[in-house]
């Protein structure tokens, strides 16, 4: 009785706070529109730059059919944590990103699993849990779903690609398994505490949600755990998300992954192309301005080859076969 | 939110607009990395930053380096970076009156990596090394002041008094 009253205050607070963030959701939506794009856009480039590895993205059963069947069964559990003010409220700017990746994996969910015949108002729960395990990539909350969830139906299906990666990312990635944590450790300090604080409960939550490597139910489709902890993206995108002050130590890897000159990443281009035969690298931009300029390495201050340099020039039209075959051509 | 993500919009080349409100352009990136890596590892006896808040205009100190005439003298340098920076390079004017033969009375530097021989792989810590250098090693070959060019090769220890007492008087 006591926590029937509890579930029916959450689920009233939870729609007029949906409600009333309807509009600001709105707003956020095209904005996370453009930046889910460009994540997409990221993302894909690093399954080009895998090979066929993770080709069977799109076909893969959504993980969240499995979270989301668990969470139904939890709902009280749930609502009780909405009722206790769960973080998940307290960040208003986090909040319509995360409801667009949990509100993409409902719409995975509804798309192709069967067994999910429930009402809406129990889908919602389902996806609060769904989003439990979603937290962890350092996603606030399932806030104000169903309003980015309206703004996102058109453009649903070129997403799934790349929304499904942070659900997945993140069953593989186990949260109750200690063994597991020093990976996860190195993004702890460098997400929001936001993500700190809901770590412990959800990991007491979903315990038994996520795969174990060898899980009898779980997908073939899922890349196994020693490919997913050399994805390079994984990193890469929480150090990006932990903000600019610690892009220096991320800049410190072995590998130079930014350009020297401009400080942009380099591209996979970009790190194929090797200019001079100093071995300095430099991003195709840089290079091109350089090339209008004076045109000597800034490595070794020697000018560049003139078969470097036209290709360079005229890299414009084709810059990625024209990178090929300088490095190519400079290497021999 | 935005702030947080602009490295990432700006990395993957479609939305620039996004970059941080307080660079002016693409370099501004370049500048405040050369800004944390100095704050890192400064150079000895050097110092840099940002002038107030234009990311464009730095503030240097440069201490005498002992064994030189110039020795406990502090030497306040202004670096303006062009727009274009990093593929031109910065400007250097000495703020501080110094009696050296490759720095006029306008402050101006005579040093070959801030004209001809500049490289886009130069920080500003490199040219406050190199200016540094110039201090015990004057370049009398290619003077700005060829008087004290001259003077400097033909009576070094009157060169040094002159440069010791100009130190005194203007950079103490």
């Amino acid at each position: 009785m006591g926590s029937d009253s509890i579930t029916s205050a959450a689920a009233a607070a939870a729609f007029s706070r949906e409600m009333g963030k309807k509009k600001r959701a709105n707003r956020y939506a095209k904005l996370k529109q453009c930046k889910l794009d460009a994540r997409r856009e990221q993302w894909l480039s690093q399954v080009k730059n895998k090979g066929g590895e993770d080709s069977n993205t799109g076909s893969s059963p959504p993980p969240s059919l499995h979270e989301t069947n668990e969470g139904n069964g939890s709902l009280g559990h749930l609502e009780m944590r909405a009722s206790s003010g769960i973080s998940v409220h307290e960040s208003d700017l986090e909040s319509p990103r995360d409801s667009l990746d949990s509100s993409n994996s409902d719409n995975v969910l509804r798309k192709d699993g069967p067994r999910t015949s429930t009402s809406s108002r129990s889908g919602s729960s389902g996806c609060f849990s769904g989003s439990v395990s979603e937290d962890e990539e350092g996603d606030g909350g399932p806030d104000d779903w169903e309003a980015v969830a309206d703004a996102m139906t058109a453009s649903d299906n070129r997403q799934h690609p790349h929304t499904e990666t942070p659900v997945r990312t993140e069953t593989a990635v186990e949260p109750g398994a200690p063994k597991e944590f020093p990976k996860n450790g190195c993004s702890v300090g460098i997400l929001k505490p936001e993500w700190k604080r809901t770590l412990p409960r959800a990991s007491t939550i979903n315990n038994c949600r996520a795969w174990r490597p060898d899980d009898a139910l779980r997908p073939q489709s899922l890349p196994n755990l020693s490919k997913q902890y050399t994805f390079p993206m994984n990193g890469e995108r929480h150090c990006i998300r932990g903000g600019s002050q610690i892009w220096g130590r991320h800049n410190m890897s072995a590998q130079p992954s930014q350009c020297p000159i401009c400080c942009e990443e380099l591209d996979l281009t970009d790190s194929s192309f090797l200019p001079c035969s100093c071995g300095f690298r430099l991003c195709l931009f840089c290079h091109n301005r350089i090339l209008e300029a004076d045109g000597r390495c800034p490595g070794c201050r020697k000018h560049y080859s003139p078969v470097d340099g036209q290709m360079g020039v005229s890299g414009g039209t084709p810059p990625f076969r024209a990178a090929r075959f300088c490095s190519m051509s400079s290497r021999s | 939110m935005s702030a947080m993500n602009c490295p990432m919009s700006s990395s993957t080349g479609g939305v620039r607009s996004w970059t941080s409100t307080t660079s002016v352009s693409a370099w501004g990136k370049r500048i405040q990395k050369e800004m944390a890596e100095f704050n890192l590892d400064p150079p000895h006896d050097c110092s840099a930053g940002p002038k107030g808040d234009n990311l464009y205009h730095w503030v240097s100190t440069i201490i005498g380096p002992p064994g030189s005439p110039y020795q406990g003298g502090i030497f306040f340098l202004d670096i303006t970076f062009p727009c274009d920076y990093p593929f031109k390079p910065p400007k250097v004017l000495f703020k501080t009156r110094i009696y050296h033969c490759n720095v006029d009375s306008n402050g101006n530097v005579s040093l070959d990596i801030l004209k001809d021989g500049w490289s886009p792989a130069l920080t500003v810590s490199k040219v406050l090394l190199a200016i540094r250098s110039l201090f015990t090693n004057p370049d009398p070959y290619n003077p700005l002041v060829p008087s004290i060019a001259h003077l400097y090769l033909s009576d070094r220890v009157k060169h040094d008094e002159v440069a010791t007492e100009w130190t005194m008087r203007f950079a103490r």
